[in-house]
């Protein structure tokens, strides 16, 4: 591609057709750019046209696509080919940085992120000259042109901020701050005076301001890693000026705009970053600065308004005060007792007053709302800083704090009563003073965990909590209800179980109303309430607490479903689950019409799931309402499988992803419970359960797994007779699992369900091919979950078929196969086995091989019988073995799920684990006890002699124990 | 956790590497690149205008020249015509005006006087015995030229002065074989080359021999600091056998009570314990390890410095190097030096710590046993952000080596609230290196099946919002290493059915098994 008008004109052509709206246009010639881009000159003709086009838009839009394509190729990836001709990177690297500069500023912010695109692989080694380049510019004295250096320089050098520290890094800092330090100060400074010959000028001051704002941007991540000599050296010079513009008003610069912060206050907030980075890392060199700081710092809070546009602003500078204040050596600059009160007075009650844009998210966003008051997401706000502030000065001062505020809480508790009307918002300040002075530990599931005992939080619910709770009209002042919820919510760990019991009802009178907010914050105190525990480990709110309200309780909780704005509110989603489970069979009265409203929710989300924790606690409830309905009447799972297999087959049908595993969940914990047989229903749905396509997602596997598994429970017989030529298919899911490394456990369950479950005859033909899948994935690559799977399968085969069998079946794929696997896996590898029922089948396992396998009395494996006794009495008495080879702590799972195949299980369809072996066979060692003496009775002689041979004698103790806990001697 | 990787560079520095992994042991980094102003705390590399203890009164120096103070000082030209003269007395002039420049405090005329050919004079004057005033003048002289840059020092070398200096270290005359010693640590000062070109020359048998229980106390001064240069500087080293003549002399001196003679004396130990096993074994094989360990409790700060950073150099050898230090007291030692006045001190103390927490989980009790972890913790609460640093460091070797017990009784300190509340540095390693002690506590909690419990008190701490701040982090390690923290150990609450709340990540894969058997 030269270099000419042609090329020019054909590319602006196909530029003006990426911006159509028809993507018929657009895409071919999206195409197109895309397969020309690879030629030498594509970038350089791009250079030109945004320098040189006559239509602005095509300028624009070279100017994107050029950066988009820097960002695609620029990158020389190891054993790819380089995709940009080493005479164009020369060329743009020699023209892009002035080119960068004489731009208007639409492209000049296209080809500044470009430089830095292009600075991460290239600077400083292979483009030396960048930053000589751009500090000459420094002395041009056109800011447009700085501050286009400017930023550059700030999307190269940010990544200091976070980046590990190492030798390359360091280096190139150096590089930069050789370079870029000294220029960097002189142009501060020189800004600083042009301001003050500007004053009155305020196009003038916007731009110097805004080159000040990303000069002091630079000055934080130069210095972010380690203090560098030069700034060291020039620190009075920074800081005296920062200082002074933290002090500094103009008037002019003051924006009208409530939301948007100005350039002032971006500025200051930067200054504030970094006089805490100061302070935080090089406090000895700081030291004499830091007082002026926090003067000047306090000053800022007291002078500035309430306005979001200063939010980031004053949180910033909160945040610095907190985290000087808890510093032993600054604890003299706060502890004078009028500080502390004006502290108090001025910086944190006027944050946690509710503001007018707090008001606005209560009644319009109450999801923003709740996840900003209720999740803590709300890290930059005033109201979290404000807290971090109390919490912080608490650390040397908390008595003093404490009496300075109980006498703000009476007071604005006595501005409210003089006028609840008008004066609501001082109550709302007073709870929130009252909860951030009180909460000194606080988690998810028991709230408040440690409050200052200076607080009297059982009064305070007394006289302020409980009148607002118990007032009959739930929808007069809602801030103040919610306020009053969330304290219950949050203090519940503290308050006496008399005063919670009072609640419950309050609450539930709460669930109707009108704001979304605070009949969420209902549902959510309640759902809380029923998780606490008392003593003995059972919940603290018995369901005989709860029996007068069993009715209302569940109407209110469905009803509030209905409410404008709730239909799939997750928090009364979650409090039906709870109450569900609290109340247990006291909901089974309910059951038919709460079936009914749950069946017709799904029905309706089905179609178009958006919440998926309401999706979750919606199928958490369904399971427990089968549960507890069926514990106490098995009989009745038909009638639940009748009302939910219409909702079912439309969700299987549809293929809706997100639910297809939830409902074989839920189609296991029915099949579980019938007792016998499989109900023809369920058998009609068997061949699909084996589709490769559902299995082809991750998040269909486990349940899935688990549902084959209660299919061959309780239907072997009937598959092994009416579904025999889907065994093949069957057996199928089981390859395909186990050549998975992540999926291989799960092959296994199933394998062992196969195992336990169908009739000998009806796997007969595939046994052989089954254990020759196994040694080949055994062989090609093992870890350790697979081996200690194999070694439960392999045992439970041996119980469930006999010894010789598992002898002769090794064998005749590979002579002395057995010898083999005993020698290299069974006694190397048992030690790694876990879990009781997995213990409990080798163990059995190898008694049999032990007992009852002549080819180990008979045969060479004979020198193998001790050294795998050794193993069994190991197994027994030693600690598990849970080493990882090296190797496999960092294996990647080389099919690690995608995106869309979440699985998610669900706590109240869990199945209990399976014993396959159950009680029959008792205590394992007894067992082995047992077995050898019979043993040894069919052969005289020989056991004593093998035991007192090579058994080594602590092993030879144990067994002695055992044989004789058993009564049993050998002879 | 993701972690490893990030770890390397300071894995690759360990004591023990190749013996366990896990256990991280830190050496000094002492050809990183730095950003600060060089360590203000450790001795100067070379000397200008010290005071020679020896130097015999003005007047007998002046004794045969007229009245310099008097007269104005001579120029350049003047200088060079006066050294070219016939007459001893007007040489002995013209290099003491030279001298008198060479002395001024500000811009010194180095250069021109290397220019204008001087040096060879001065060289040669160095071997006029006879003329022992000439002789002071010239050393004098030349000791201030290579007190200057390494350019300098290369002049002063390439003119031929180091063999007529190491023949002056023999004059009867106290002054002058003084004024050698000091232009000779000023050459050794220079670098590991010159410091082995000295050695080559026998300078060590010439220096030691000027050591008897006569030689006054400021003469030995000077001595010991030229002997710490000829110890200093990496790449290479000095010569094993140099180093195996220079230990003895130095163990005498360490005896003494100067602080000067006591300070210099430690600073050549630490510089030669700041390297490999082998070096420091040889340090630990002259049995001088009870007494760095008693002059850390030295009064004076210059004194415990390089003492605290030998002893710290020790106990990153190896574990039995590590043991002889234990052995000698050091875990006593220790906390009244983290309690140190100085900050800079406290980051030493705490760096020594944490490679005694790298240990076998014997030598952790020890240090527990000794009550070093209140200080720790009080270290991590109000230490500066350097000592934060190292300590942190020692909670996490601590808590990858130490026994379940043994993170408790940490835990139960107070430690773990202290590394939550520093997740808010601004400083990734650091951070990075707190979550990887946390991980560490959680396994240990595991073991005891307490998992549940940590849960809570990490989350009463602070530490789960700080872990879900962390999930924002720029640097994509630390993100990771916090996302896995919440994850593993987070959102599978058996007991509250927090199973439930699993969706939170939508797109997860939730198989519990395959997570179980791929940790340790």
């Amino acid at each position: 591609m030269d270099l000419n008008e042609t090329n020019l004109q054909t590319l602006t052509e196909f530029l003006r057709k990426t911006l159509d709206p028809d993507p018929l246009v657009r895409r071919p010639a999206e195409k197109f750019l895309e397969l020309v881009e690879g030629n030498q000159n594509y970038p350089v003709l791009l250079l030109t046209l945004l320098e040189k086009s006559q239509d602005n838009v095509i300028r624009v839009c070279a100017a994107v696509t050029f950066k988009n394509y820097i960002k695609r190729n620029w990158r020389i990836v190891e054993d790819e080919p380089n995709k940009i001709s080493d005479v164009d990177r020369t060329t743009v690297k020699a023209n892009i940085v002035n080119l960068m500069l004489r731009s208007p500023e639409q492209i000049q912010k296209q080809l500044s992120d470009g430089i830095s695109i292009i600075g991460r692989e290239d600077f400083p080694q292979k483009w030396p000259d960048l930053l000589t380049e751009m500090v000459t510019r420094f002395q041009s004295g056109d800011f447009h042109i700085i501050n286009g250096v400017l930023r550059t320089a700030h999307s190269l050098f940010k990544r200091y901020r976070h980046e590990f520290k190492s030798n390359e890094l360091w280096l190139e800092i150096k590089l930069v701050l050789d370079t870029f330090a000294a220029p960097l100060t002189e142009l501060f400074k020189a800004t600083i005076e042009l301001c003050q010959t500007h004053a009155k000028d305020i196009n003038a001051l916007k731009v110097l301001f805004s080159s000040l704002t990303l000069i002091t941007k630079l000055f934080y991540s130069l210095n972010f890693q380690d203090l560098p000599e030069f700034f060291e050296d020039n620190m009075e010079t920074w800081m005296s000026n920062f200082h002074n513009l933290l002090t500094l008003d103009n008037k002019l610069l003051q924006t009208d705009d409530e939301e948007e912060a100005g350039l002032l206050e971006m500025l200051k907030s930067q200054i504030c970053d970094n006089a805490a980075l100061y302070a935080q890392k090089y406090d000895e060199e700081f030291q004499p600065y830091l007082p002026r700081f926090v003067t000047a710092i306090w000053n800022l809070l007291v002078s500035t308004g309430q306005e979001v546009k200063y939010d980031l602003l004053v949180s910033n500078a909160i945040q610095f005060l907190a985290s000087v204040c808890e510093r032993p050596h600054y604890k003299n600059l706060f502890e004078d007792q009028n500080t502390l009160t004006s502290i108090c007075e001025k910086v944190i009650v006027p944050n946690m007053e509710f503001r007018s844009a707090d008001e606005e998210a209560f009644e319009d966003n109450s999801e923003e709302y709740i996840r900003r008051d209720l999740e803590g997401s709300d890290i930059d706000t005033r109201r979290r800083a404000a807290c971090d502030l109390v919490r912080g000065l608490c650390k040397f001062f908390e008595g003093p704090v404490t009496a300075i505020f109980s006498g703000y809480v009476n007071s604005m508790l006595a501005e409210y009563a003089k006028n609840p009307s008008m004066n609501w918002k001082h109550k709302d300040a007073a709870i929130y003073l009252v909860t951030s002075l009180a909460s000194k530990a606080q988690t998810q599931k028991h709230g408040i965990t440690q409050a200052n005992e200076l607080v009297n939080l059982t009064e305070f619910f007394v006289n302020h909590i409980i009148t607002d709770l118990k007032s009959p009209n739930v929808n007069e002042f809602p801030v103040l209800k919610a306020d009053a919820i969330k304290y219950v919510m949050i203090f519940r760990s503290q308050l006496p179980k008399d005063q919670l019991l009072q609640a419950v009802p309050l609450l539930m009178a709460h669930l109707q109303a009108e704001s979304a907010v605070e009949h969420t914050y209902a549902a959510h105190a309640l759902e809380r309430l029923f998780t606490m525990r008392g003593p003995n480990n059972s919940t603290l709110i018995t369901p005989l607490e709860m029996a007068p309200f069993t009715q209302d309780l569940l109407i209110s909780l469905f009803k509030a479903l209905s409410l404008p704005g709730s239909a799939e509110n997750e928090y009364i989603m979650k409090a039906i689950m709870r109450s569900f489970s609290l109340l247990q069979e006291a909901i089974v009265p309910y059951i038919p019409t709460l079936i009914g409203e749950l069946t017709q929710k799904l029905l309706i989300v089905s179609k178009n799931p958006s919440k998926p924790h309401f999706n979750h606690y919606l199928f958490e409830s369904l399971c427990l309402s089968i549960r507890i309905t069926c514990k106490a009447n098995p009989a009745t799972v038909g009638s639940f499988e009748e009302s939910l297999f219409p909702v079912f087959t439309e969700i299987l049908q549809n293929d809706v992803q997100e639910f297809v595993p939830y409902v074989f969940q839920v189609m296991s914990l029915l099949l579980e419970i019938h007792s016998s047989s499989i109900p023809s229903s369920y058998m009609a749905l068997f061949p699909h359960l084996l589709q490769p396509a559902l299995w082809e997602r991750a998040g269909n596997i486990p349940p899935l797994v688990r549902l084959l598994q209660a299919y061959l429970e309780k239907g072997s017989s009937t598959i092994a007779s009416s579904a025999a030529d889907k065994i093949p298919g069957l057996l199928g899911v089981f390859q395909k699992l186990i050549a998975s490394k992540a999926n291989d456990h799960q092959g296994f369950y199933l394998l062992n369900s196969i195992i336990e479950h169908m009739p000998p005859e009806s796997i007969m033909q595939f046994r052989k091919q089954i254990f020759i899948l196994l040694f080949q994935r055994l062989q090609s690559s093992k870890t350790t979950k697979y081996i200690k799977s194999f070694l439960v399968f392999i045992n439970l085969y041996c119980v469930k078929y006999g010894a010789i069998a598992l002898q002769e079946i090794f064998d005749s794929i590979q002579p002395k196969m057995f010898g083999m696997v005993l020698e290299k896996v069974i006694i190397p590898e048992v030690q790694k086995v876990s879990g009781p029922v997995d213990k409990k089948i080798c163990a059995v396992g190898i008694t049999k091989i032990l007992t009852e396998c002549p080819a180990m009395m008979d045969t060479e494996y004979t020198k193998l019988w001790t050294p795998l006794l050794q193993a069994l009495i190991g197994f027994f008495e030693l600690p598990e073995d849970d080493s990882i080879p090296d190797d496999e702590h960092f294996i990647d799972i080389e099919d690690t799920p995608g995106y869309q195949t979440a699985f998610s299980q669900l706590a109240f369809a869990g199945k209990k684990e399976h014993d396959p072996i159950g009680e029959t066979m008792g205590n394992p060692k007894i067992l082995l006890a047992q077995s050898l003496h019979k043993l040894s009775t069919a052969c005289p002689g020989r056991v004593p002699s093998m035991l007192t041979s090579s058994l080594n004698t602590e092993a030879l103790q144990f067994l002695q124990g055992y044989l004789q806990a058993a009564s049993v001697q050998l002879v | 956790m993701p972690t490893k990787n990030v770890f390397d560079q300071r894995i690759s520095k360990f004591k023990n590497k190749g013996k366990d992994p896990l256990k991280l042991r830190d050496k000094r980094i002492s050809d990183c690149v730095e950003l600060r102003k060089a360590h203000k705390i450790e001795s100067f590399l070379k000397r200008r205008n010290i005071t020679l203890s020896s130097l015999p009164d003005e007047d007998a120096l002046t004794a045969d020249t007229a009245s310099d103070d008097e007269v104005t000082p001579l120029t350049i030209e003047e200088i060079v015509q006066h050294v070219n003269s016939g007459c001893n007395a007007t040489k002995t002039r013209g290099c003491q005006a030279a001298r008198k420049l060479l002395s001024r405090e500000r811009n010194p005329p180095v250069k021109k006087i290397i220019d204008c050919g001087l040096l060879s004079f001065f060289v040669a004057f160095l071997s006029m015995d006879d003329e022992p005033t000439l002789q002071f003048e010239a050393a004098w002289a030349l000791t201030n030229i290579a007190s200057g840059t390494s350019w300098h020092t290369k002049q002063v070398v390439e003119h031929g002065a180091v063999p007529a200096f190491i023949a002056l270290l023999g004059s009867p005359l106290l002054h002058i074989s003084e004024q050698a010693i000091w232009a000779l640590g000023n050459i050794a000062g220079d670098g590991p080359v010159y410091r082995d070109a000295l050695i080559d020359c026998h300078v060590i048998p010439a220096l030691l021999a000027r050591i008897t229980p006569d030689t006054p106390v400021g003469y030995l001064r000077n001595l010991t600091w030229t002997l710490s240069n000829l110890c200093r500087n990496k790449n290479p080293f000095p010569p094993l056998s140099a180093v195996q003549q220079l230990l003895p002399p130095l163990v005498q001196l360490l005896h003494l009570s100067d602080k000067d003679v006591l300070s210099d004396a430690c600073w050549a130990i630490s510089y030669l314990t700041d390297g490999s096993n082998d070096r420091i074994d040889v340090v630990v094989k002259t049995g001088i390890v009870p007494q760095l360990v008693t002059l850390m409790g030295h009064a004076d700060v210059s004194v415990v410095t390089p003492a605290l950073r030998s002893v710290g150099n020790i106990v990153s050898g190896s574990d039995v190097q590590t043991q002889v230090a234990i052995d000698a007291g050091v875990l006593t030692a220790l906390p009244t030096l983290m309690r140190h006045s100085k900050s800079i001190v406290q980051k030493e103390a705490a760096w020594a710590l944490s490679n005694i927490a790298a240990g076998p989980c014997k030598q952790i009790q020890q240090l527990i046993t000794c009550g070093l972890l209140p200080p720790l913790v009080e270290l991590l609460r109000n230490g500066d952000f350097k000592t934060q640093r190292e300590a942190v460091w020692a909670v996490t070797n601590f808590t990858s080596g130490a026994t379940v017990e043994q993170v408790v009784q940490l835990v139960q300190t107070g430690a773990l609230e202290a590394i939550i509340n520093l997740l808010q540095v601004k400083d990734s390693k650091t951070i990075l290196v707190i979550l990887d002690s946390i991980n560490n506590i959680f396994m240990a909690a595991e073991k005891l099946g307490e998992i549940e419990k940590l849960c809570l008190l990490v989350e009463e701490l602070g530490g789960l919002d700080r872990f879900e701040m962390l999930q924002n982090h720029e640097n994509e390690t630390v993100y990771q290493a916090a996302h896995n923290l919440i994850e593993k150990f987070f959102t599978d609450d058996k007991l509250e059915v927090l199973t439930t709340e699993a969706t939170e990540d939508e797109f997860r894969f939730q198989a519990a098994d395959v997570k179980k058997a791929f940790e340790f």
